[in-house]
């Protein structure tokens, strides 16, 4: 019963941020959406019981991919305060 | 506006789609076909706790070698694309503040460590080498983020990859000698299911795998880490 | 009894997630949202332990390991690159 409350919260945040994600007109607030989808993924395959996928999700998906989109936004910033 | 109504009405209804879906959806008491096998003969096959560690490792071996070499491929392409001429120490970084130096010089130990207990527990408990190569690779972020001008031994990485991944296939030579196939993990005694040393080769090639994704991904990482910072020719002549 | 408690544990958590998932959804300013993201991911290491619990599955706290050494990295690279200090 709680698992199936846990499962449709869940997965509704999840789509309400995968929704952020692909609108929002701040790249910075999509990156963090993405961020969010992925937290929200790797609890979801932790409620299904599948603790591996979730720790690679949670390595990858939410930390790592967040960073490298990071960086690579900070070097497009870059490029463009020096062409000003 | 009419837009982003469609699409959220859009989302709405494939939202509906699956959540019928769901609803109908019951777990099935009987697993099917090759799922039954490896749940029933897992253990006594290759003597891993872990059952996603033995499908990964043994059964479908090979599709690791792959994905192994994918990354690997992956690492180098990033190196060769985002190589940069000049050194780090000429570009200018703001200094990390106190804070940020006390917790990462006092949490790396502890995220390394966490690392190695992933991969190496990789048949006992959830996760396995390409996990623990990821959190090795983020102690090495905290180490950059904290100390911009932190140089990485990319010799020492070098080294460590090229190594692991030489003896990976080295492993699953003996396989082919000594076992029944190509990455077998049976060469050496599978042991008792749950103790540290069981599960024949699997923990040994977990290891070697943690070690590469690791190393690997940390070359990404700080390749990324590289290209950042003001470049200190293009600071003076600048606007700012 | 014990169970019970670790229900509506779960409940409580789940409403935190949601109320501070409104935050994020609402939230005007990017920091709110930074913000938001890391306490949703504070709420979650929590809401790991309780499944764990729940399912009688102790090997579930090592995912919450993983959270708790690595979910503040993300927001220090935010707060820097907001900062300029990448």
């Amino acid at each position: 019963m709680i698992e199936s409350i846990l499962f449709i919260v869940l997965a509704l945040l999840a789509l309400a941020s995968a929704v952020v994600a692909v609108i929002s007109k701040n790249l910075v607030t999509s990156i963090i959406s993405a961020g969010l989808v992925s937290l929200l993924a790797s609890l979801l395959y932790l409620l299904m019981s599948a603790p591996d996928v979730a720790m690679t999700e949670a390595a990858i998906g939410s930390s790592l991919a967040t960073i490298i989109f990071f960086y690579v936004l900070n070097r497009i910033r870059a490029k463009e305060d020096s062409r000003d | 506006m009419i837009r982003t109504f469609g699409i959220i009405l859009t989302l709405i209804g494939v939202a509906f789609l699956f959540f019928s879906l769901f609803l109908e959806y019951e777990t099935p008491l009987e697993l099917s076909g090759s799922a039954s096998y490896y749940a029933a003969s897992t253990a006594e096959d290759t003597g891993s706790a872990n059952l996603v560690s033995a499908i990964v490792v043994t059964y479908r071996g090979l599709d690791t070698l792959g994905e192994v070499t994918i990354l690997f491929l992956t690492s180098s392409i990033m190196s060769y694309m985002l190589k940069t001429k000049k050194a780090r120490n000429q570009r200018t970084f703001r200094e990390s503040s106190e804070l940020l130096r006390t917790a990462s010089a006092l949490l790396v130990p502890f995220i390394i460590l966490l690392g190695v207990f992933i991969f190496v527990h990789g048949h006992l408990s959830p996760g396995g080498g390409f996990q623990g190569g990821a959190v090795l690779a983020s102690a090495l972020v905290l180490l950059l983020v904290a100390d911009p001008l932190y140089t990485v031994q990319s010799r020492i990485l070098s080294v460590i990859e090229s190594s692991s991944g030489f003896l990976y296939v080295l492993l699953g030579l003996s396989g082919l000698l000594f076992g029944a196939g190509f990455l077998d993990s049976r060469v050496l005694p599978t042991g008792r299911v749950g103790e540290l040393f069981s599960a024949g080769l699997i923990p040994l090639i977990y290891i070697l795998i943690g070690l590469k994704v690791g190393t690997e991904l940390s070359n990404l990482l700080s390749v990324f880490h590289s290209v950042q910072g003001q470049d200190l020719m293009e600071d003076e002549g600048g606007a700012r | 009894m014990g169970n019970m408690l670790f229900l509506a544990s779960a409940l409580i958590a789940l409403v935190a997630l949601g109320v501070s998932a409104i935050r994020f959804f609402r939230g005007p300013d990017t920091l709110d949202r930074v913000v938001a993201f890391d306490v949703i991911t504070i709420i979650s290491i929590s809401l790991i332990a309780i499944i764990g619990f729940i399912m009688q599955r102790s090997v579930l706290i090592d995912v919450a390991l993983v959270y708790a050494l690595l979910s503040f990295l993300g927001v220090i690279i935010i707060a820097k690159y907001v900062e300029r200090g990448l």
